[in-house]
């Protein structure tokens, strides 16, 4: 019998480090300035508008 | 005043001057043009969001925006747009004045326009018949075009938005400062974007201008005759 497993990554919000449950109202995008980056917002750091840093260009928005 | 101290003033001058000229050269549209189009006029309410894009405070209590980083949001914008495809763009306007702008842009860079009122569910209702699915949507005021806002953000649709100095950050992702109650304000606005956009993408030479004009781009006023 075989045993099948399924990895799943977890992926942080850029403003607040903190992990990004599926299924929330969160965004992604690329780096308006570089856009080589994509930058992931959670629910959270949208609603209160909570500024985010490029890490590569260093733009900081919104 | 000895040869010395006069030298050193000389060079003091000549180098402001060339600050002014790079300034100059670096804004996309002459500071004058910008200025009397009034992009930099907010208004008497701030928020602490807006406070990074806030350059002084009028006596009158006017508060009053750098002209040099809308320029500059206007610049990082155009980029970003860019990077989607036409057909996947939204421009909302509820704004009476921002509606004819905001017609003008989609015209030119291929965007899809919301004018007027947004009806719930244009983003995010499957059973609507006229839904738009866009990647990106632009509005001309997070008041205004809440309802926009709201259904951008619980889709994960990046909002990029014209702030004025009374407007919060809830739910935007990119934010341009600028004066988004002004007629012309809006217009030019609207203008260096869609030029900006079509530098970006390739479509436009860099030193080539728009077919259309910030006149055409403005919204006209229709007086009754009594």
């Amino acid at each position: 019998m075989t045993e099948k497993t399924a990895t799943l990554t977890l992926v942080t919000c850029t403003s607040c480090g903190k992990t990004i449950p599926p299924g929330t109202e969160a965004t992604k995008f690329f780096c308006p300035n570089c856009g080589e980056i994509q930058i992931r917002r959670c629910q959270k750091c949208r609603k209160f508008g909570r500024p985010y840093k490029c890490p590569k260009c260093g733009f900081t928005g919104p | 005043m000895s040869e010395d101290e006069e030298i050193k003033e000389i060079k003091e001058e000549k180098s402001e001057d060339r600050i002014t000229a790079t300034t100059e050269e670096e804004l996309l549209l002459p500071r004058d043009t910008l200025l009397s189009a009034g992009i930099h006029i907010g208004t008497r309410m701030k928020t602490g969001d807006m406070e990074q894009f806030i350059y002084r405070v009028r006596p009158d209590g006017l508060f009053v925006l750098d002209v040099k980083k809308t320029d500059e949001r206007i610049r990082v914008a155009a980029k970003f747009l860019s990077r989607f495809e036409p057909s996947k763009i939204a421009a909302a306007a509820a704004r009476l004045y921002a509606q004819e702008p905001a017609k003008r842009f989609c015209e030119v860079t291929g965007a899809i326009p919301v004018v007027g009122r947004f009806i719930p569910g244009l983003l995010s209702n499957p059973l609507y018949p006229n839904r738009i699915e866009p990647e990106v949507i632009i509005v001309s005021d997070p008041r205004a075009d809440s309802q926009a806002v709201k259904e951008a953000s619980s889709l994960g649709i990046p909002v990029i938005a014209l702030c004025s100095t009374d407007n919060e950050f809830s739910g935007i992702d990119l934010v341009i400062p600028t004066n988004n109650k002004g007629r012309r304000a809006l217009a030019v606005i609207y203008w260096l974007l869609a030029r900006q956009v079509l530098r970006e993408r390739g479509e436009l030479p860099p030193d080539k201008d728009l077919p259309l004009t910030i006149d055409d781009f403005e919204a006209k006023i229709f007086r009754e005759e009594t």
